[in-house]
């Protein structure tokens, strides 16, 4: 056990600015590096195929369809792949984007990558039977028995569909977290049986050729992406943190503060405002794995969540015993003073939201008097952590305020209704706003009207963060 | 996105997109000029000089019959094409080896006193399930084609232009070699 209780970041009492902008055009170039990768992948899907020839493989219809059904598949295999790196949890893409940015962009483009691919399968098969001169059916029949290892991409193809179906909303939202999670692994499956044919059947990725060398470090580069940061790195790292629970405080109805303590946590690098996916090692809890944001400072030897037991498994939290095992997969997020860009600071909490802005407030860079706290809640008692929030406002020079009451029934906003007709806004509440930046976190919906409200007070998107908790 | 990276994703990808293409011309271009020498070679001789994406392979002739024994270890190309008359030569000649990228493809000519009577496949795309399978489904087509029309001068047979552009300049080779 080691010793070391120091803060890994000291709230720093210097004007920011000099040091705020640098940093966010690094993330922005970084951002922008990313991007442009991203597309050109998808560009150099299509060179393969160009560079094969392709491009005279157009003259007769038949001809124009297989080809597009090459093409479709090579980009459609590529938006898979992507969207697996941006699940990753490649440190580069939560540095530039954030987790939450980068989840955004991994699900909108789940529908036209599963539509990418079932264009494939059609335009092949009409494309070949044309050629052939048999129906579509006939085609379709002879491709599955007499081309090598298509059983195993019709079978890979079936749990695609299976995957993006469980994730479209309506569906999502009526399965259990984890029953979703399951299927939703099962896309590794998917991508991997449609490896083969797609190096067996085909004639474009013939061993040997630069498309095939390509291609193949591709999905080894994804692969190994995946093995070593979504498993081996929150293996290991929990390993050497042997986090256990320290203690369980109660801050509120069903909310607990979890105090938990293992050695040279500072190597995590972690910063207020992250969160982390935990997972408790006891009977009835070791299978759920639960996002939570750090609701305290990360120190050499202690890290300190907030949440609240909301049904089923996690309402078992508040019975947390003291030494429980703890692993992890994290630090994740950009909702950390990292994201600076502006000298002043807003912080804006609704519910258990509060937990990372707590940890935010304790250690983000700002002078007294330059930063403000918007606590929201229904009534002024059923608000988390306010005491805790209210010593750390009067330590660092930050203005606290309450809103208490409850929002007007089918209008869009997230004051009570006595402010709505006051006329309070963002702005009003903060007079410095343009020289701030406006951390939000909260309940999904709330956090929306929140963000169109700094939004429409001229806040450029750089200013404005947020962190949604909802899966 | 920012204005600076729509900017580089757009060149970035444009410039992958034409190394892609130019890379790829030759592969298209040696495709069109097969099917251009194949399909042309019969009305002018001097045109079948071997393209750059066929073999080197000196056609040769089987069971060479007498007179036409010495034409066939020389090119057509390099006497003059009214060197040897068209009729009366018989025998079997096996046409140049074709590189496409789907395989080697060599064609057999059988010639009956100045009649072709057989072309039978040596070799045909074999380097994948699905080239096979249009080889298998193009050969026949191709076969009794060059059988109506006594030439290579033949139509493409769609879905399977490699193997087309392969068997008739194969057999424009073999017919070369028979001074046909």
């Amino acid at each position: 056990m080691s010793f070391d209780t120091r803060v890994t970041q000291r709230p720093l009492r210097v004007a920011p600015t000099p040091r705020i902008r640098p940093e966010y055009k690094r993330r922005m170039r970084l951002a922008d590096t990313l991007q442009v990768l991203c597309f050109v992948s998808v560009a150099v899907s299509i060179a393969l195929f160009l560079g094969d020839g392709g491009a005279a493989r157009f003259s007769t219809p038949a001809d124009a369809i297989t080809s597009l059904g090459v093409l479709t598949g090579l980009v459609g295999t590529d938006l898979l792949l992507v969207m697996m790196l941006l699940a990753a949890r490649l440190p580069a893409i939560d540095r530039a984007f954030g987790h939450d940015s980068a989840m955004a962009l991994h699900q909108s483009l789940g529908k036209p990558a599963l539509y990418l691919i079932l264009a494939h399968v059609v335009l092949l098969i009409t494309g070949y039977s044309l050629a052939g001169k048999v129906t579509i059916f006939a085609e379709a029949w002879s491709m599955i028995t007499q081309l090598p290892d298509m059983l195993l991409a019709l079978a890979g193809l079936g749990l695609l569909i299976l995957v993006v179906v469980t994730s479209l909303v309506i569906v999502r939202h009526r399965l259990p977290y984890e029953v979703w999670h399951i299927v939703h692994l099962l896309s590794y499956a998917a991508v991997l049986a449609a490896l083969p044919h797609q190096l067996t059947s085909g004639s474009l990725l013939i061993a040997g050729s630069a498309q095939w060398y390509y291609w193949l470090a591709l999905y080894t580069g994804v692969a190994g992406s995946i093995l070593v940061f979504r498993f081996i790195l929150p293996v290991v790292r929990s390993l050497r943190a042997r986090l256990v629970v320290e203690g369980v405080d109660e801050v509120g109805d069903g909310v607990v503060s979890i105090r938990l303590s293992g050695r040279r946590l500072r190597r995590l690098k972690a910063s207020s405002g992250q969160f982390f996916i935990w997972r408790f090692w006891t009977p009835g809890l070791w299978w759920q794995a639960h996002p939570f944001s750090l609701s305290a400072a990360p120190t050499g030897n202690s890290l300190r969540i907030t949440v609240r037991a909301l049904g089923d498994a996690s309402a078992a939290l508040p019975g947390l015993r003291r030494g429980t095992r703890v692993s992890f997969e994290g630090p994740y997020g950009l909702f950390t003073d990292r994201a600076r860009t502006s000298p002043r600071l807003v912080l804006v909490a609704a519910g258990i939201g509060v937990a990372p802005i707590r940890s935010l407030l304790e250690t983000a860079t700002f002078l007294p008097g330059h930063a403000t706290v918007i606590l929201r809640a229904h009534t002024a008692e059923d608000s988390y952590l306010a005491d805790e929030l209210a010593a750390l406002c009067q330590a660092r020079g930050a203005e606290l305020r309450i809103i208490a009451g409850k929002r007007p029934a089918g209008l869009n906003t997230w004051l009570p209704a006595k402010a709505v007709s006051a006329r309070v806004s963002l702005k009003t509440l903060v007079p410095q706003l343009r020289e701030s930046d406006v951390y939000i976190c909260g309940p999904r919906r709330w956090t929306d009207e929140v963000v169109r409200d700094a939004r429409s007070a001229g806040l450029p998107t750089r200013q404005i963060h947020f962190e949604r908790f909802d899966w | 996105m920012r204005i600076r990276a729509a900017a580089s994703a757009a060149l970035a990808s444009v410039s992958v997109l034409a190394i892609g293409w130019m890379v790829g011309a030759p592969a298209a271009e040696s495709l069109q000029a097969t099917l251009a020498s194949a399909t042309t070679a019969t009305t002018t001789p001097a045109a079948s000089t071997t393209p750059a994406a066929t073999s080197a392979t000196t056609p040769s002739a089987t069971t060479p019959t007498a007179g036409t024994g010495e034409a066939a270890q020389a090119p057509a190309a390099a006497t003059a094409p009214v060197a040897a008359t068209p009729a009366g030569v018989t025998g079997t000649f096996d046409g140049s080896v074709v590189q496409t990228r789907f395989g080697n493809v060599q064609v057999s000519v059988t010639i009956d006193n100045g009649t072709i009577t057989e072309v039978s496949a040596l070799h045909l795309t074999d380097h994948d399930p699905r080239s096979v399978a249009i080889s298998n489904q193009a050969a026949p087509i191709l076969r009794s084609e060059v059988l109506t029309a006594q030439s290579a001068q033949v139509q493409n047979v769609s879905g399977a232009t490699y193997t087309t552009a392969g068997y008739l300049q194969s057999m424009q080779a073999a017919l070369d070699a028979a001074q046909f």
